[in-house]
C-alpha cells in the first residue's frame, strides 16, 4: 500500500447551495489547513451539514452546489459521479454521527477494519491482519479487536469508526456531530482523539452545535446561521469576542454562562416514591431509591448513559412499573396534569399529522380555545406558518417548544423533561429552558429533568440526584 | 446518512399519483366501464342462445363474437367481469374488516387475547386455503355462499397478522405514549395515529387479496367446483370454450386476458414507490 497522501489545504470559496430556484446556503468561504482544523457551529437547519455534503459530493437529489471547493488544487465540485465516488473513503471520509448505528452489528471490529484493507486495497490475508492490528492499536482498541459493536461503549465505537477511516487512508476527515448522544466524559475522549488526528497531519472539518467541542478542538471556528457563514476566525477570537449578533447569542447560550434566577420556595410534594427498585434482565438499575418532587421545584437526575435516569422519571409518571416500591401522587390531580417532554422532538408527534391537526385535536378534546394556543405560540416565538408543516419539517427547537406548549395547555403540575434539549443547539436549549423556568416560577410547575450535562443541571436545578451504576462505567 | 439540515431542504411533495398508479387506475376504469356499460349497449341476456351464430367471429352482429351456443361473448365477458370483481370485493371486505379489527385489538391488548387469536390464525393457516373452500363447497356445490365464506376465512389471516405486527410497531413509539399522557383515548390513538400509518400496507395487501380471490374463483369454477354454467364466470368460460380452440382461439383467450387485465390493474393501482 502506498503511504497515505497528506493534503495541505481545503479551500471553500463562494459556496452556494440551491434547491431549484431557492438558494438555501450562500456565501460560505473558509480555508482548512494542516494543523488548523475548522469547526462549524450552528443550529440544526443552519446549513452546516449541507456544506459537509457539498464537500463530500453527496448532496441529496434536487440540490446543487455552486462556487469552488478545492483540495490541494483539485476541484471537488467538478468531476463525474464516478470520480466523486472514488474519493469517498479513500480521500475524504465522514465520521458518522452515532457511530454505533453505522458499524455492522453482526461483525467483529477486527473484520470491519480488515475488510477495508482486503477489498479496498486488495491486500492478502497476512498483510490485512498486520495492518488491521496496527490500525486498532493506534486508536487504543488493540485488545478489543474481537468485540462486536454492542460490546463497546459509544466512545469506543467512535474510535472504531475512526480506525476504519484510517484503514481506508482518507486524509480529509469530516466529523458530523461526533459527540451527539455522548456524555461529558466520553465527549472529552472523542475530542482528544480528533486532536490526535489533526496532529498526525490529517485535515479535520467538524460540524457540531456543542461550543465546548469547538473550544477544545481549537483551530478555526465558523458560525453558521440561516444558511450563511456569519462569522469565521481563530477559535479563541470567535469564542471569546464574537462580532456577529447570532454568534454572540450562540456563545452566550452556553449553560455555564446563563444568568442565575431566583425561584420561590418549593411547596408540598406533588409526586413521591419510596424504595424504588428496577432491574432489566440481570442488571439492577437501582435499589431502594427515594425520590420526591415538590411544587415549584426543579430537580435534575444526572448520571452516565444507561444508568436508569429515564426509567426513574417514567416510573414517577406511571409509564413503567417498578419492581419494588410505591409511587404516590398528591390527591385530587387529573392524570393529564402529569406530562413528559421527549429527547427527540419529532418522535413525540405523529409523523403524518400537521402541527395544526395534532394541536387542534388536543384543544377539541379538552374543550380549549384556539386563542389560547395562539397566545402561547406568540409568546414562545412560534410563527403561524409552522402550523401547516409536519413534524419532520419543523426544526427540533421549534418542535420542542410546541411540545412544551402542548403540555402547558393542560396546566400540568409535574413535567418530566427527558433529555429534552440534548439534541438541540445551545440557543434553542436556552429558549426552551427559559420557557420551562418561567412556567416553574409562574405556575408552580414541578420540573424533573434528566440530563447527561452536569453544567446544565447545576445551572438550572435546585436539587440534583446522581445515579451511578458501577456495572456500567 | 441523515441530513441534519432537513428543515432547509424544500419538501418535494411525493406524488401520490405515480405513473404506475395512473396506469392501473385507468386500466381498472376501462374495465369497469366495459363491465357496467357492455350489457347496456347490447341488451341481450347472457344466457340467450342462438345456435345459428355458434362460434361467430367478431363482426357487426356480435362485436366480440359468440360462443359455441351462440351467446354474445361481449355480454358474457361483461357479466363475468362484474361477477369476478364484485365477488372479490365482497370477499376481501369480509376478510379485511375482522382481520384489521382483530389485529388492532391484539396489538393493543396483547396478553392472552393476542395468544388466543394467534393460535386460531395459525391453525387456520395450517389448512390449505383451497381445501377449506372445497370442504365448504361440498355442502352446497355450485353456489356463491360457501365459495365466499371459504375464501374470506383464509384471507382474513393475512390482514390480522400484518395489522397486528405493524400496529404493535406504531404503538411502541413515543408519540403514542405522549398522546396517552395528553389524555387521548384508545379510539383516537387507533383511529388517528395507527390506522393512517398502516393504511398503505393494508391497501397493498387488499390488492393482493383481491387478486388471489379473483384467481381462486376462476380456478375453482374452471375445475367445475365453483360456480356452474350457464353462469357467465370467466374461469368456467375458458373451460367451456377450450374444446373449440382450433376453430376459435380468440374466444378461448378472451376470458383469460380479462382476468389478467383485472389483476394487473389492481396491482398497478396499489403499487407503492420503492423508497
Amino acid at each position: 500500500m502506498n503511504a497515505p497522501v497528506r493534503f495541505q489545504s481545503l479551500t471553500v470559496s463562494d459556496l452556494a447551495i440551491s434547491a431549484g430556484e431557492t438558494t438555501i446556503v450562500r456565501d460560505v468561504a473558509f480555508t482548512l489547513a494542516q494543523g488548523r482544523p475548522v469547526t462549524l457551529l450552528g443550529a440544526s437547519g443552519s446549513g452546516k451539514s449541507l456544506v459537509a455534503h457539498a464537500i463530500m459530493g453527496s448532496l441529496p437529489t434536487g440540490l446543487s452546489a455552486r462556487g469552488a471547493i478545492t483540495l490541494d488544487g483539485e476541484d471537488l465540485l467538478a468531476g463525474s459521479p464516478a470520480q466523486i465516488r472514488a474519493r469517498w473513503g479513500r480521500t475524504i471520509a465522514i465520521l458518522p454521527q452515532e457511530p454505533w448505528l453505522a458499524l455492522d452489528p453482526t461483525m467483529r471490529i477486527a473484520g470491519q477494519v480488515g475488510e477495508v484493507h482486503q477489498y479496498l486495497h486488495g491486500l492478502g490475508s497476512a498483510d490485512t491482519t498486520t495492518r488491521m492490528r496496527s490500525d486498532l492499536a493506534e486508536v487504543g482498541l488493540g485488545d478489543r479487536a474481537q468485540a462486536y459493536p454492542h460490546e463497546l461503549s459509544g466512545g469506543m465505537c467512535q474510535r472504531a469508526a475512526i480506525a476504519v477511516t484510517h484503514a481506508a487512508g482518507a486524509s480529509l476527515l469530516i466529523a458530523d456531530e461526533p459527540t451527539k448522544g455522548l456524555d461529558a466524559a466520553l465527549r472529552d475522549g472523542v475530542v482528544t482523539r480528533l486532536r490526535q488526528e489533526v496532529e498526525q497531519g490529517r485535515l479535520l472539518l467538524t460540524i457540531t452545535h456543542d461550543i465546548a467541542v469547538a473550544g477544545a478542538l481549537g483551530g478555526m471556528v465558523g458560525v453558521m446561521h440561516d444558511g450563511a457563514l456569519v462569522e469565521f476566525g481563530p477559535a479563541e477570537q470567535v469564542l471569546e469576542a464574537p462580532r456577529h449578533d447570532y454568534a454572540r447569542a450562540l456563545i452566550a447560550a452556553d449553560p455555564a454562562k446563563w444568568p442565575s434566577f431566583p425561584l420561590p420556595a418549593a411547596g408540598e410534594a406533588v409526586v413521591s416514591a419510596r424504595g424504588l427498585a428496577k432491574r432489566f434482565g440481570e442488571r439492577a438499575l437501582f435499589e431502594g431509591l427515594d425520590v420526591s418532587v415538590r411544587r415549584g421545584e426543579i430537580v435534575a437526575i444526572v448520571g452516565p448513559s444507561g444508568c436508569g435516569k429515564t426509567t426513574v422519571g417514567n416510573i414517577l409518571l406511571g409509564l413503567v412499573a417498578p419492581d419494588h416500591g410505591a409511587v404516590e401522587r398528591a390527591a385530587g390531580l387529573a392524570p393529564t396534569r402529569f406530562q413528559k417532554l421527549y429527547q427527540d422532538p419529532p418522535a413525540a408527534f405523529a409523523p403524518h399529522q400537521t402541527v395544526r391537526q395534532s394541536l387542534g385535536d388536543l384543544l377539541k378534546l379538552h374543550g380549549l380555545d384556539w386563542a389560547r394556543a395562539e397566545a402561547s405560540m406568540a409568546r414562545f416565538g412560534l410563527g403561524r406558518e409552522l402550523l401547516d408543516r409536519r413534524p419532520n419539517e419543523v426544526s427540533g427547537g421549534e418542535l420542542q417548544r410546541f411540545a412544551i406548549l402542548r403540555a402547558l395547555l393542560l396546566d400540568p403540575v409535574f413535567l418530566f423533561a427527558d433529555e429534552a434539549t440534548s439534541r438541540l443547539d445551545p440557543v434553542s436549549q436556552k429558549d426552551v429552558f427559559a420557557i420551562l423556568i418561567e412556567a416553574v416560577r409562574e405556575r408552580g410547575l414541578s420540573l424533573l429533568m434528566v440530563t447527561h450535562e452536569t453544567a446544565l443541571a447545576e445551572m438550572v436545578a435546585r436539587r440534583i440526584l446522581t445515579l451511578g451504576s458501577p456495572e456500567n462505567p | 446518512m441523515s441530513i441534519a439540515d432537513a428543515t432547509l431542504v424544500p419538501i418535494t411533495q411525493r406524488a401520490w399519483l405515480t405513473p404506475s398508479r395512473r396506469a392501473g387506475i385507468a386500466l381498472l376504469g376501462v374495465l369497469a366501464a366495459f363491465a357496467l356499460l357492455g350489457p347496456l349497449l347490447v341488451s341481450v341476456d347472457p344466457t340467450e342462445q342462438d345456435l345459428a351464430a355458434s362460434l361467430a367471429p367478431s363482426g357487426a352482429d356480435y362485436w366480440l363474437g359468440a360462443d359455441h351456443y351462440g351467446r354474445s361473448m361481449l355480454v358474457r365477458l361483461a357479466y363475468g367481469a362484474q361477477l369476478s370483481f364484485g365477488m372479490a370485493l365482497l370477499t376481501v371486505a369480509t376478510a379485511a374488516l375482522p382481520g384489521i379489527l382483530l389485529g388492532l385489538l391484539a396489538a393493543w391488548r396483547g396478553g392472552w387475547l393476542e395468544r388466543i387469536l394467534d393460535l386460531a390464525s395459525t391453525v387456520l393457516l395450517a389448512l390449505p386455503g383451497l381445501l377449506l373452500v372445497l370442504i365448504l363447497l361440498a355442502f352446497a356445490p355450485g353456489t356463491f355462499g360457501p365459495l365466499y365464506l371459504g375464501l374470506a376465512l383464509t384471507l382474513w389471516i393475512e390482514f390480522y397478522r400484518v395489522t397486528r405486527v405493524t400496529a404493535a410497531g406504531v404503538l411502541r413509539q413515543p408519540h403514542v405514549e405522549a398522546t396517552q399522557l395528553l389524555g387521548f383515548g384508545t379510539g383516537y390513538i387507533l383511529r388517528s395515529l395507527v390506522l393512517p400509518e398502516i393504511a398503505p400496507i393494508l391497501i397493498t395487501l387488499s390488492a393482493f387479496a383481491m387478486s388471489t380471490a379473483i384467481i381462486a374463483i376462476s380456478t375453482l369454477s374452471a375445475i367445475s367446483v365453483g360456480l356452474r354454467p350457464p353462469t357467465p364466470e370467466l374461469g368456467a368460460m375458458v373451460v367451456e370454450l377450450l374444446p373449440y380452440y382450433a376453430e376459435a382461439p380468440l374466444h378461448v383467450l378472451m376470458p383469460g386476458v380479462l382476468i389478467f387485465l383485472l389483476v394487473l390493474g389492481l396491482q398497478l393501482a396499489t403499487r407503492s414507490d420503492v423508497r
